[in-house]
């Protein structure tokens, strides 16, 4: 008898510990802290405004790095952030920043930047500034990026075009456009401002959104 | 006599001739493009992509050798990952194999058009690419403009 008591009481135990693994997995896994990556920093947003990472504390922030003049990996990664965000309901997007630092300060003016991620999604934030701002947000999250002459380093011998078209030949200053190669990680920073994952475009959205979720139910 | 055997050469003739001009037909590349795309360029760019499958259907390998559009500089670009970069690497002389295809794809290989004008690369516009193979010659392709849906 003693012992059909005790194997209740443990089959009751092994459920109650079931259902709590499975509870703390439903709220998702912890995320660590990656101290030395990111910290605040002064930009410029796309309305020319004076900015400092502090101002986006309290929301969940997921910052990339990139240039309008990127062809293949900003914009598609933009447009995974669209599709990421907008799986987001109501409520959590206001909890949510999507920031998108340029690399190319020089280019990419505030009112340039705004149009660019406009056409993406008008709630994100496009932050530039001088290259000493720019330089030192690289370097607050220890990423890198490296500018490429499209005239010097792209050989054409083999691919010409029928009508030349080269950046020099351009009169209205926005000619000076670079290519420039640079670090994919999406920087996931919690509400207080710590970086808590390192993602990349092509996370499956559900995990991307199950770690926002966590960071936002904090 | 001899006619017989004089007929006899000249069927032996046709025939051997038959059989090296299907084999040389045999062994012509057969390029098509499949699902070709370009993505549409917020106002302010400079530069877009295109993406989508060069198939060789054929039994001998063919090489691009050159990309030609009126509307912008093109050229066929890698992005690779390396280090956490994403790196551009741009491609000269691909060669695509018989019964193999070149995957252009976002964060891969990628037609890079430089200097646009974006309000022609817009959605619903058509640019015409030439591309041109070193058996095949050039290949004319009208490549729509669609919405970056990722």
């Amino acid at each position: 008898m003693a012992e059909i008591i005790m194997l209740k009481k443990l089959v009751i135990l092994l459920f109650i510990s079931l259902l709590s693994v499975q509870i703390s997995h439903a709220e998702g896994e912890e995320l660590p802290l990656f101290s030395g990556v990111g910290g605040n920093f002064s930009a410029v947003d796309a309305d020319g405004k004076a900015v400092e990472f502090s101002d986006f504390l309290d929301q969940v922030v997921v910052l990339s790095f990139g240039y309008t003049n990127c062809a293949d990996i900003c914009p598609f990664t933009l447009g995974y952030l669209t599709r990421l965000y907008s799986k987001l309901t109501e409520d959590e997007q206001k909890k949510v920043q999507v920031i998108f630092v340029t690399i190319d300060p020089e280019y990419d003016t505030p009112g340039h930047l705004k149009q660019f991620i406009g056409h993406f999604n008008s709630e994100f934030v496009g932050l530039s500034g001088s290259k000493e701002q720019i330089d030192y947000i690289v370097s607050l999250f220890q990423a890198q990026y490296q500018k490429l002459s499209v005239l010097n380093t792209v050989p054409t011998k083999n691919i010409r075009q029928v009508t030349p078209k080269l950046f020099s030949d351009e009169s209205n200053g926005e000619g000076k456009a670079s290519l420039y190669s640079h670090s994919v990680t999406l920087y996931l920073i919690d509400k207080s401002g710590f970086t808590r994952s390192l993602e990349y475009t092509g996370t499956p959205v559900d995990e991307f959104i199950r770690k926002i979720r966590g960071l936002i139910n904090e | 006599m001899n006619n017989r055997r004089t007929k006899w050469h000249y069927l032996l003739v046709l025939l051997l001739l038959s059989v090296i001009n299907s084999v040389y037909a045999d062994s012509q590349p057969e390029i098509v493009f499949e699902s070709f795309w370009i993505m549409d360029a917020p106002d302010v760019a400079r530069n877009t992509a295109g993406y989508g499958v060069i198939k060789n259907k054929g039994d001998t390998a063919d090489t691009l050798i050159n990309i030609r559009c009126d509307m912008a500089m093109v050229m066929l670009h890698k992005t690779a990952i390396q280090s956490g970069m994403a790196k551009m690497i741009h491609q000269s002389n691909s060669v695509i194999e018989a019964h193999a295809e070149l995957l252009l794809a976002p964060m891969s290989f990628h037609l890079m058009f430089m200097a646009i004008t974006p309000a022609n690369f817009s959605e619903g516009k058509l640019i015409t690419v030439q591309f041109e193979f070193e058996k095949s010659g050039v290949i004319e392709v009208n490549i729509p403009v669609k919405a970056n849906n990722y």
